[in-house]
């Protein structure tokens, strides 16, 4: 259990670390006030949900686990960096958005990757299994891609640039992999005689 | 990692995936491709699956294999195949140590047969 405990800690590390930061923020800035009241019960449900999960080991409970951690690693990098940025003359307010979508594109990047490995069990699959294997393997590929295209984007860009690039990568990204689902929705479990092609 | 590059490193294991990149196929079907025999076959099937490249699924009488491999493991597959690097182990290869335990197992149910 060595796992649960580490990844429970983590998470109530970086939840307790994003609290800090949310409440240091409000002091600095009582003017968002809605802002931070939004920020804090998010971080207070995620402590809930944390605290409810923390005793348990199934894989919903690490799944969940991993999630708050991922949570609170998007809370707690874009308030340090807005944090710093607030003391730091030579920092812009431009970073912590830039790092947020960073981690973000890390993310896709990181499903991405993990997506041609989650396999349905094959009496389960309503489709031609030959397709359905090669949309996850196409879906991965493309939003390995498309997390990768948006980090360097946001990290090596400019701002305004790596914004319209967003728009276009994520939604082209969505656009394509609904398209190929679509398509894989449209065939025949009884095609999956093996002999076919893609 | 290290058993996905070892999986990796024999030509026989990379073509075994690029079948599977097709659909999923039995291990007569995936065996008929190569010139080895089938205990040399079912060892690289093991490797394969400890490596988590590859997935068996009964199917019926027949097991079937299918791909279960990330996409960083898919790039690394299409490197490998690309440079067609043969990674060589100084000790004596796994594949024909399991292989050889393989044929031994056999033995004595071929005597029953």
């Amino acid at each position: 259990m060595p796992t649960k405990s580490i990844s429970n800690y983590l998470a109530a590390g970086l939840l307790f670390l994003a609290a800090a930061l949310v409440a240091t923020g409000w002091y600095l800035e009582p003017r968002r006030i809605v802002f931070w009241t939004v920020a804090m019960l998010f971080i207070a449900c995620l402590a809930v949900i944390l605290v409810l999960i923390s005793r348990r080991s199934t894989d919903n409970a690490a799944g969940l686990r991993r999630g708050i951690v991922f949570a609170g690693v998007i809370l707690v990098i874009p308030l340090g960096l807005k944090l710093a940025a607030t003391f730091s003359p030579i920092a812009h307010s431009g970073v912590s958005q830039r790092a947020m979508m960073i981690i973000i594109g890390a993310f896709l990047v990181a499903t991405g990757n993990a997506l041609p490995k989650t396999l349905t069990p094959l009496s389960a699959l309503r489709c031609d299994p030959v397709r359905a294997q090669a949309f996850q393997r196409f879906a991965g590929w493309t939003w390995v891609l498309a997390g990768l295209a948006l980090a360097l984007a946001w990290l090596l860009l400019p701002l305004r640039i790596a914004d319209s690039a967003t728009f276009v990568v994520l939604p082209g990204a969505i656009l394509i992999i609904v398209t190929q689902l679509a398509r894989l929705r449209r065939s025949r479990p009884d095609a999956a005689t093996g002999n076919g092609s893609i | 990692m290290n058993l996905v590059f070892k999986a990796l490193s024999d030509p026989t294991r990379r073509r075994v995936l690029q079948l599977l990149r097709r659909r999923p196929m039995s291990a007569g079907e995936l065996s008929a491709h190569f010139d080895v025999s089938k205990p040399t076959m079912s060892a690289h099937f093991a490797v394969l699956q400890t490596a988590g490249l590859i997935e068996a699924e009964k199917n019926g009488r027949t097991i079937l294999y299918r791909l279960k491999m990330s996409v960083l493991e898919d790039a690394l597959l299409a490197f490998t195949h690309t440079l067609g690097w043969n990674w060589k182990p100084k000790s004596r290869d796994s594949v024909s140590r399991m292989a050889a335990n393989s044929r031994h197992k056999l033995r004595p149910a071929k005597e029953e047969v």
